[in-house]
Formats: structure tokens, sequence, C-alpha cells
């Protein structure tokens, strides 16, 4: 006997359900006020997918589309910048990610650390900051700050301390292949640090303070107290944020879009800026190709989101999605 | 004793690890300040203008290129937030009836969008059919339809007890009237969490803008200032301030409607986050 069949109410009494049209008549409130949210969905996110079918054609601003097979994605496997790019993202994403969630677990544990409530408060109220600026206002930042002109305030550090020649045209820190990546990584670093630390501070405000007391009368350290308590209270949500994450690897985007240029492809390029290179940026954009990186990107991001969600379920019991 | 002195030497470590973390975030944003209020650019980092202007503020104000975008960035964010509260609170709603006929199928439907998505070229073709591109009403609706912030919305009301539910609709409460007269009174928290995310996603939108709109009369502020500085792309009516005072105004006027609002909403800022993520 299935367990549908019957319905035990809060009294415990057990009554047969009603028949299914009679419940769904019963419920059109419901329905009705999930129409809105059906038409914005089905014709925002639901009609572009049926859209991918043009990566299987030749797509003309003017009559109908031709049949092209899989030439686009041969095309794209055999060329060299959608290798760099599909490489720069995963290098790019995943480092971003290492480095974020340290520098968050590292500031977590000294907040933790932290017995002056008001000294917390205040640091936690300016490092959540950078978040609320938009990847726009970021860039213009450091642009300004790193630029090699006569107002920058790097170049005019490194000048003073005699690290670079004063006579010189100063570093180019956003225009050169070698500094690129570093950057990238402190401004990413100094933009999403403070907010990464909100999940992990509430896994520690979770801690049993008794853990704490029983490590006092055992006599142990701060540094121990951290080594053998904190940390692997904090490990099961370091594994959380990394499968979080790692579902939204293929999605980086506007973060390098904003601080790229021409001089960096090599190093910056990624999936979704050569996309949008090689349709918004080029004289005659062939509109299929680019469908093709791009159905290529969301099948990848898709089948990442899957297997994260088994891994987080396997893991904490919970999925992502 | 000994341990009383390590624990001290480890305070005094903690405090000065505060104070760099804390000048790390803050000498950029301060250095910003500054600029913006100096007649003259300048890279050394000072604690107060040396010479006093304004005039970078007064020429974004009186700059049709530089504040029409501003003016756009605020329509564009209000109508946006309200837009996507209204579908989020919807959506969010009738998926936490949990004894609804083809929930998970309703379920299902928004979730396969965070799995799968047609792409960057499939949604430009269909802006293009609903005759958005050029248009900065495409950023209401593109932000406004965020199925991540419905189902964050869904985890809000699930907490509200069942029988709160069960007691109105006894009473005769149609749906729709619990809906307006229990659901959204008890959620004014939740609505100020999911309202600022999708404030703050309209307002900080930046690659939409250079996709899909041209027309200097409907780019919002994130773009013509990120245009401008690092692109060039400088209105000629701007060139009797110096271009650095000009800058970091634009900087300044570009986050200050958050950072108004952010000491005072901090708190809902990081609700949002941790119901997202650690509900258990």
């Amino acid at each position: 006997m299935s367990k549908k069949k019957q319905v035990v109410t809060s009294t415990g009494v057990v009554v047969k359900p009603k028949p299914l049209g009679t419940r769904i008549w019963n419920n059109r409130g419901y329905y009705v006020m999930f129409i809105p949210v059906l038409i914005t969905v089905l014709i925002m996110n639901y009609w572009p997918m049926l859209g991918v079918r043009y990566a299987f054609y030749d797509y003309k601003p003017v009559g109908q589309p031709t049949w092209a097979g899989i030439k686009h994605f041969s095309n794209m496997f055999s060329t060299s910048a959608f290798w760099t790019a599909f490489v720069n993202t995963l290098q790019l994403s995943i480092m971003k990610l290492v480095l974020d969630t340290s520098a968050a677990v590292i500031v977590s544990v000294f907040l933790n650390e932290m017995g002056n409530l008001l000294a917390k408060k205040t640091l936690q109220t300016v490092i959540y900051l950078p978040h609320f600026m938009s990847w726009a206002v970021v860039a213009s930042i450091f642009s300004l700050l790193l630029s090699p002109s006569s107002t920058g305030m790097v170049n005019g550090w490194l000048k003073d301390l005699g690290i670079i020649a004063a006579e010189g045209s100063g570093i180019y820190f956003l225009a050169d292949s070698r500094w690129w990546r570093p950057i990238f990584y402190v401004i990413n670093i100094w933009k999403e640090t403070g907010w990464g630390t909100i999940i992990f501070l509430a896994t520690l405000s979770g801690i049993n303070p008794e853990l704490y007391e029983a490590a006092d009368i055992d006599g142990a350290t701060r540094m121990q107290k951290i080594r053998y308590v904190t940390m692997p209270a904090l490990s099961n949500t370091i594994v959380t944020v990394l499968v979080l994450n790692l579902a939204k690897v293929m999605n980086i985007f506007e973060s390098v879009f904003v601080l790229y240029n021409n001089a960096v492809y090599d190093v910056s390029d990624v999936i979704s800026t050569y996309i949008y290179r090689q349709t918004f940026a080029i004289a005659l954009p062939n509109y299929g190709y680019s469908t093709a990186v791009g159905l290529f990107k969301s099948l990848v991001g898709g089948a990442l989101v899957i297997i994260c969600n088994q891994i987080s379920k396997k893991t904490r019991g919970r999925g992502i999605i | 004793m000994k341990s009383k002195k390590k624990i001290k030497t480890f305070d005094l470590v903690n405090y000065i690890v505060f104070v760099i973390i804390g000048l790390i975030v803050l000498v950029p944003i301060w250095k910003v300040l500054v600029d913006s209020l100096n007649a003259v650019g300048v890279y050394q980092f000072r604690l107060w203008p040396n010479r006093f202007t304004l005039d970078g503020y007064k020429t974004i104000i009186e700059t049709k290129l530089l504040y029409k975008p501003f003016l756009n960035s605020v329509i564009t964010t209000l109508f946006g937030t309200f837009l996507g509260l209204m579908l989020s609170t919807l959506a969010g709603y009738v998926l936490a009836q949990e004894e609804l006929p083809g929930r998970n199928i309703l379920a299902y439907m928004l979730l396969f969008t965070m799995i799968f998505s047609g792409g960057m070229i499939p949604e430009y073709l269909v802006m293009k059919k609903l005759g958005l591109v050029n248009s900065m009403w495409l950023l209401v609706v593109k932000h406004g339809v965020n199925v991540y912030n419905f189902v964050l919305m869904k985890n809000f009301f699930e907490g509200i007890p069942g029988s709160l539910y069960e007691a109105a609709r006894i009473d005769g409460c149609t749906p729709m009237g619990i809906f307006f007269k229990i659901v959204l009174p008890l959620s004014k928290a939740a609505l100020a969490s999911v309202g600022l995310m999708f404030a703050v996603t309209v307002w900080n939108d930046y690659s939409t803008v250079k996709i899909y709109i041209t027309d200097p009369n409907q780019v919002n502020f994130q773009y013509k200032l990120r245009n401008m500085i690092m692109d060039g792309d400088t209105p000629t009516t701007a060139y009797n301030v110096s271009q650095t005072t000009l800058f970091n105004a634009g900087i300044i006027a570009a986050i200050l409607p958050f950072m108004v609002l952010y000491p005072f909403l901090q708190k809902y800022f990081v609700k949002g986050v941790n119901i997202g993520a650690v509900k258990e």
C-alpha cells in the first residue's frame, strides 16, 4: 500500500484524500498567483533555451538560418583562443576561490579571537563595505590607484621608496601580462574577503563554549585552542563554501570584464569575455559560433552544478539547489 | 604569570592585525573621497584635501551625460526592486505550500534554470525580439526575474508556522488574503533582505549595459563611470574640472546610496547570506 493513499490529520484521524481535480480546484488561488512568475520565467529563462539551436546553424541577420551540423563545435575545439579562455576560466576561478576562502578563514579566526566586541563589530562593518561596490567601481578605484600616471598612488610610493626609477614611466599593472593576474587576485581578496567571513563567523558562534572551557582546564594555549577546537569546527563550512563555489567556476565574467584589456588577453580572457568579443566587438559576428561556445559553457557549468549538488548531498545531507 | 603575559601578547597582535586589515580596506576608499574633494590630482595619500573644491560633484550634477545615467540608475533600481520583490514573494509563497498539487513540478521548473541557461547570444536575440535592446527597462526585467532570490524567499516563508495558514483558511481567508494579511506583514525582515539584494544587483550592473545598451540616454551610472575612467570617454563639457577630481567624485556618487543606507541595513544584508547558505 502506497503511503500517498491516506492522509492523517493533526488530530490523528485517517481520511481519504479528495480527488486530484478537487484539490487543484480548491487551490486555484495559488495557481493564479503563480501566473506572473510562470510567464516571466518562461520568457526570460526558457525562451532563450530554444535559441541554443543556433549553435547548429549558420545564423544570418537577414533570411533563414542554414543547417551547419557540428561545424561550429569543431571550429571551437581547434581554435587556440578558445582553449586559452577555457584554461584561464578554470585557473582564475579556482585560484580566486582558494585565495578568497583562505583569506576569509584567517580573518574570521582573528575576528573570533577578539574579546573587545566594539572592535569586532567595527571591523566587521568596515570589511563588509567593498562587497557592495560594483565591479565597475572597484575596477575604477584600482585603475586610479595603480595608474602609471603622476596621480597613481602605488607607482608614486614605489618611486618614493626607490623600488622603481623615479624618471621612468612606472609599472602598467593592469596592462602587463606579468602583473595582471596577481593584481586580479589582490583586488578580489580586497573586495570579497570581508563578506566571505559571514558564513564562517556564523559557524564559529555555534561552537559550544564548553569545548574551550575543557581546553582551558587541560592547559591549552590560545594557539592550541585555535588549532584543535576552532579549525576542526570550521572544516565542514570550508568544504561547503568550496563546493558551492566550485559549481560556479564557469560563471566568472564581470570581474574580468571590467579589469581586462587587449594588452592582457592571453592571461585574462575567460569563456564569457571570449563570447562577448566574438559577438559584440568584431566586425562580422558569427552568432552560430558564439552560441556554440555559450552552449559548451552552459553544459560544463550545468554538469558542475549537478556534481557539486551530489557532493553536497553526500557530505552535508543537503543539496545546493 | 607566564601564560597571562602570553595572552596579552596575543591580544596585542590581534589589535595590530585588526588595524592593518581595516587600513587595507579603508585607505583606497578614503583616498578616493579626499581626491574627489581636492582641486588637483596628486599621488600622495592625504587625510584631508589641501585645495578643497566641490567642482567634481557640481560637474556631475550639471552635465547631462553624467546626471542622466545617474537618474537611470535610480529609476531602474526602484522598479527592478519592486518587480523582483513582487515576483519573489509570489513564487516563494506558492512554493512554500507543501500540500499544493504540482508544487514539485513548479519548483523543478525554477531549479532547472539554475542548472542550464540559454547563454549570452540566445538571451540577446530574445531581448531583441522583445524590443528591449537599447532600453534601460531591460535592466528591470532581467534582474527582476532572479530564480535564486525566489528560492531564498521560499526559505524565508517556510519559517512561518503552517498552523497560521490553517487557522486563516478555516476563518475563510483566500490564498490572496492570507498573503497580504498574514505572510507579508510577518516578513518585513525577509522583504528588506531580499529587496536589498535586488537593489544592489540592479544598481551595480555594468556588463548587461555594456552588452545591450549603446544609447547614451539609456545607460546607467556604473557603465558611464567605468567608461569615463578606463576608456577615456569623458563628456567634453566636463573639461573645466581636474580629471582626477571628476573621476573620484564619480566613484563616490556611484557608491553613495548604499554607503549611506549601509550602517542602518547591515543586519538585513547579513541575514540574506545566512538564510541562503547555512539554512539548517
